[in-house]
């Protein structure tokens, strides 16, 4: 499940992996994934220029997703 | 920075940015970015306004390609847990894949991803195995390991080098004949060093990077 790719990607990448939390909006066509890491792990999950952002929406984009539904990964801070 | 510095060629390259300054080392010694060290140097007062970023690099020279040829002794712990991040993403994608070693060199890993799901773990133009090999590289760097990993299937990357080295001499024949100049698609460093040193030794033409971001265009140009 995508909720469970996220989690696994972004504890492999921070500091404080008992910090991240991701909470799943089911929508009508897509599922948004609201991402909350802690505060000194933002920039590790963003990345320089997005990339590390961009390349976790890029694998959620490939996976193999139930129902044909978009993920969409949201970062709060 | 590193200490032993007789192993180590130093040259200085500037720039309107510490990028642009990057990418100009990247380009004029054909390197790869993971291949130096910069420090940056104080600016130099030069013009009124302009304040260019000064960067002093160093890198192995010439010696290294032979270092690198060479394999490197397998070191298991690293290499099981690398692949055990890279299985794991995959299957928790909704995929079955089997990744084993491809090479091993001196600070890189080579993986192979087998999957009967290979063309969707590659992706257009080759950015879902991109974004697998960053994310890597990223969890990588973690783990204290001075190590870069490169991640391919169905030998994707050096179908994909001939490919752009093709695509670079057809478009080089046609400046060539026209006598107009070709913009190329916008490439990464590592993509356009591949056309640049391609094209070296054609004769009739020149090659120039334009652009500011990380992924710039290069201009093939007729000479007289």
């Amino acid at each position: 499940m995508e909720k469970d790719l996220v989690e696994y990607i972004v504890k492999s990448l921070v500091d404080f992996p008992d910090d991240v939390a991701v909470n799943v909006v089911e929508g009508e066509k897509s599922t948004i994934l609201e991402l909350k890491v802690a505060t000194e792990d933002i920039g590790k999950v963003i990345g320089k220029q997005g990339r590390i952002a961009k390349a976790i929406r890029t694998i959620l984009s490939a996976s193999a997703t139930k129902g044909g539904k978009r993920a969409v990964l949201e970062i709060l801070d | 920075m590193p200490s032993a510095t007789e192993k180590y060629m130093t040259r200085e390259f500037e720039g309107r940015s510490e990028q642009e300054a990057i990418s100009k080392a990247v380009e004029e010694l054909q390197i790869e970015r993971e291949d130096f060290d910069i420090e940056i140097l104080p600016p130099k007062r030069k013009g009124f306004f302009k304040k260019n970023v000064r960067i002093k690099i160093y890198y192995n020279d010439g010696n290294e390609e032979n270092l690198e040829e060479n394999e490197a002794p397998i070191n298991s712990d690293f290499e099981n847990q690398v692949i055990e991040f890279v299985t794991t993403l995959i299957k928790k994608m909704g995929y079955e894949a089997k990744v084993s070693v491809n090479f091993r060199k001196e600070r890189k890993l080579g993986l192979n991803i087998e999957s009967d799901n290979s063309s969707i773990l590659i992706g257009r133009k080759g950015k879902n195995l991109d974004s697998i090999q960053l994310l890597t590289n990223v969890f990588v760097g973690r783990l204290d390991q001075d190590q870069k990993v490169i991640i391919d299937s169905e030998n994707y990357r050096l179908r994909h080098e001939e490919r752009i080295i093709r695509m670079a001499y057809k478009t080089a024949e046609q400046v060539k004949y026209s006598g107009r100049s070709r913009l190329l698609e916008p490439m990464n460093p590592f993509e356009r060093r591949l056309v640049h040193t391609a094209l070296n030794d054609f004769q009739g033409i020149e090659t120039k990077s334009e652009g500011d971001s990380l992924y710039k265009q290069i201009r093939i140009i007729p000479i007289k």
